[in-house]
């Protein structure tokens, strides 16, 4: 037999490193294998890879690009939260180390980066891809090629993440990455190369996706929405994108510094030479704070949407609650220090912090006395959106006031880095985000395919998932205050932690039954699916609720001329009485431009992809191999001229005769 | 789209005159092969500077900041068209208000690595 040539060896010794050769990822691989070739199977014996690339990978249209973040996110939701239940699995049986100490730290690595950057971000802008347009009456975004390529540097970077696991090894250094434990010399695996180049792949994705809807909402609004017409899912937007685009900008920095640490032996936070490895937490949390935000307000907006719609009333305040998110947003890039009180910048630093900290409670309590004084007097009905809110009411006040008990200073010095700070991050991250984002995916789930999800069977989710909740998290304030601290893969039986680690880990258990039930919720829903044809399945109140189920790819045939803020209520109204036609007018419809599907943002992604994996693993040819596809399709997309077709206006009027919808 | 009939007849309050509306479409980009050349310069004379260390560090430093101030303003003007706008340039207020945040962020930030303490 000829020898195998010497590179060989070498592939696999530095692709399949034992740390990846381990029971977990073995079976993960098989797994992930298996899974992928049974869809290419799939597709090939169903004939639908023509309809894929056509329909789904090459769409530039934010109603399907917004599902396909959504998938994304739940798969994501998936792997996250195994990882939650490996981690949970090892602190209910601290002696039998069900994995061992620097698999902990792997796993918990993932777990943070995945549930924040792949999970509860995509699920956003699933969101605001799927909302946004449609409540402001608009046909598009402001750049809906632009809106794909974010979306494909989005997915390849988290597909290269995830693919750490099984190729190379997993970043180990937690979701903050700090020096000097990611420097080269303390940890000599690709997984950290992994966790900078994929973030900073995701992160030019998200900024682009902070410019495209901060431009859509200011200049794309229906006619007579004015500011204080917007809806407030609107308004949260509006503030996301500001927040995106002053928070991201220090994370690059801080991320490709590290980068170039590892792969060009610079010093920036590295120990000698004059590097800073504070900097490199000053400049983290820079971005870190302001991102606790960004993925909290969306979640308000939501809040304010069903709230208003599951209580029959108009918004209680909304000028308070627009004054109040826009305060919120302010403040959010005035505390970051909260997150390093024990760094030791002296009194006057920590003070001003602590101080500002406490202030961004303020506002915050508007939004929750505004919120339920909307329910007053109201005509509830407790649909499932409904119940995520209600819960999230003293979940989020809980982790607001423990919120406010880690900004004292003093305190700090006790809480940080103890399980304290764990049960408030994950009470304002679930109890605030997951929570509120579900509601949101619940509400807007007949907009996006035309069928509600089953509410008895989501009902039975949420109690699952936001009852598991409570003793999951509730007990790890007190092993916080016990001294137990976060990060640590066993503890020794005398400690007096078991009972509550072992509360915490049932609770983690019923969690993911949730998750299960809404899983299978949405593949039976889909089976059974009972057609909406109002397009308004919750008598809604804003524009989105005025347009068929899911949305024509023109979204409105007509763009109507907004004169209320709940405009769509009104209207139905003046419908009702004669007053307006039921619907668009055949002779008010004209012709539409619709942009056109295009491979460009797909093989940018790609090639993003190509050129990341080879800065990996230091492969220089293949790092610049990738960086010519990114030049070679630039250059392509240059000489495409016409990016649009035309929708003609009998098109348009045969669809909306289809559809019900013409009015007299 | 171009030309003057786009334009909207908005009065300009004295005083604000800054944003009133002008537009620029000259044949050949001369102004835009200036700035590119001017930015290499930039770049380049403070990597030099650098490398070949020639004046002490924090005077360096301090100059280096000044070469990147004025080519961020040099791109703004030259590449980005910030006064340029068909109605009212309003985007230079928002503008203003971002650099008053980032000078915000980067001064605090000094504010806060100055500490004196043990721990590092
Ligand atoms: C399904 C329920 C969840 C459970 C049971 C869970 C459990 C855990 C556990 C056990 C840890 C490690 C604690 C330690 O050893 O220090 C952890 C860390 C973390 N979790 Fe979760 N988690 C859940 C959901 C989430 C969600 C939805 C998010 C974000 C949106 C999130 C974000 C984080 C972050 C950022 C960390 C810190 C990672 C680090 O220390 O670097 N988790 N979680
Ligand atoms: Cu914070």
């Amino acid at each position: 037999m000829p020898a195998l040539p010497s590179f060989v060896p070498y592939l696999i010794h530095t692709l399949f490193p034992p740390w990846v050769r381990r029971p977990t990822e073995i079976g993960a691989e098989i797994m992930m294998t298996a899974a992928g070739a049974f869809i290419v199977y799939w597709l090939l014996k169903n004939k639908k890879l023509q309809w894929l690339w056509n329909e789904w990978l090459t769409t530039v249209d934010h109603k399907k690009i917004g599902i396909m973040y959504l998938v994304a996110a739940i798969i994501m939701l998936g792997r996250g939260g195994l990882d939650a239940l490996m981690l949970r699995t090892n602190l209910a049986m601290p002696t039998l180390h069900f994995i061992n100490a620097s698999e902990y730290n792997e796993v918990f690595t993932t777990h943070g980066t995945i549930m924040v950057f792949f999970m509860a971000m995509p699920l956003i802008f699933a969101l605001f891809n799927v909302v946004v347009p449609l409540q402001i009456g608009s046909r598009d975004v402001a750049f809906p090629r632009l809106n794909a390529i974010s979306f494909w540097l989005f997915a390849f970077a988290a597909a290269l993440f995830n693919l750490s696991f099984v190729v190379g090894g997993s970043p180990n250094a937690g979701w903050t990455a700090y020096p000097p434990l990611t420097e080269l010399a303390f940890n000599h695996t690709v997984g950290e190369n992994y966790y900078f180049v994929s973030l900073l792949m995701t992160g030019i994705g998200t900024t682009i996706t902070g410019i495209n809807f901060l431009v859509t909402i200011l200049r794309m609004r229906a006619p007579g929405m004015t500011f204080m017409k917007m809806p407030l899912f609107t308004w949260a937007t509006l503030n996301t994108s500001v927040l995106i685009l002053f928070a991201f900008p220090p994370l690059t920095i801080a991320l490709l510094e590290s980068l170039l640490d590892r792969v060009a032996g610079t010093t920036f936070f590295g120990l000698a030479h004059g590097g800073m490895p504070m900097m490199y937490v000053n400049l983290f949390w820079l971005f870190g704070h302001p991102e606790v935000y960004i993925l909290v307000l969306p979640a308000f907006g939501v809040f304010s949407e069903v709230v208003s719609t599951f209580s029959r009333k108009k918004l209680f305040g909304y000028p308070s609650m627009v004054l109040s998110m826009t305060a919120i947003m302010v403040l959010a890039y005035g505390t970051w220090v909260h997150h390093f009180f024990t760094m030791g910048a002296g009194p006057a630093v920590n003070v001003f912090f602590g101080l500002s900290t406490m202030l961004i409670a303020i506002p915050t309590g508007v939004k929750v006395f505004n919120w339920i004084l909307t329910m007053w007097g109201g005509r509830l009905t407790f649909t499932t959106p409904m119940l995520y809110f209600l819960a999230m009411i003293p979940t989020f006040v809980i982790g607001g006031a423990t919120g406010v008990m880690l900004g004292a200073v003093p305190a700090d010095y006790q809480f940080h880095n103890s399980y304290f700070l764990v049960a408030h991050f994950h009470e304002v991250l679930i109890g605030g985000t997951v929570f509120g984002l579900l509601a949101g995916v619940y509400y807007w789930w007949p907009k996006m395919f035309g069928y509600k999800l089953n509410d008895h069977q989501g009902k039975w989710s949420f109690w699952l998932f936001a009852g598991g909740f409570w003793p999951t998290f509730i007990p790890q304030y007190w092993l916080g205050l016990e001294g137990m601290t976060r990060r640590m893969y066993t503890y020794p039986f005398g400690m007096g932690w078991h009972t509550l680690n072992v509360i915490s880990t049932i609770g983690g258990l019923i969690m993911g039954a949730g998750f299960l039930v809404m899983v299978s919720n949405v593949l039976r829903s889909r089976l059974h699916r009972e057609v909406d044809a109002t397009g308004d399945p919750w008598d809604g109140r804003t524009l989105e609720w005025s347009i068929p189920s899911p949305a024509p790819e023109y979204n409105f045939a007509v763009i109507p001329t907004v004169d209320e803020r709940d405009w769509w209520w009104e209207e139905k109204q003046r419908r009702q009485s004669g007053e307006k036609p039921a619907g668009p007018r055949p002779e008010d419809i004209r012709a539409i431009a619709i942009p056109k599907n295009t491979p460009v943002p797909i093989l940018l992604g790609a090639a993003f992809f190509v050129g990341a994996f080879g800065l990996v693993f230091t492969w220089w040819p293949i790092a610049l191999m990738g960086l010519a596809g990114v030049f070679g399709v630039l250059i392509y997309s240059w000489f495409q001229y016409d990016h649009y077709r035309i929708l003609s206006a009998g098109e348009i009027r045969e669809t909306e005769e289809l559809l019900g919808r013409l009015g007299a | 789209m171009h030309g003057g009939d786009e334009q909207h007849e908005t009065a300009i309050e004295p005083g604000f005159d800054f944003i009133s509306p002008r537009f620029e479409e000259p044949k050949f980009p001369m102004h835009q092969v200036w700035g590119y050349a001017a930015s290499l310069v930039l770049t380049f004379a403070a990597l030099w500077m650098t490398v070949n260390r020639i004046m002490s560090p924090s005077v360096l430093l301090g100059v280096v900041l000044a070469m990147a101030v004025g080519q961020a303003a040099l791109q703004l003007g030259v590449f980005m068209h910030v006064r340029e706008s068909r109605g009212p340039a309003w985007h230079l207020v928002p503008l203003g208000l971002a650099f008053a945040i980032g000078i915000g962020l980067v001064g605090m930030s000094a504010w806060i690595m100055l500490f004196k303490s043990g721990v590092s």
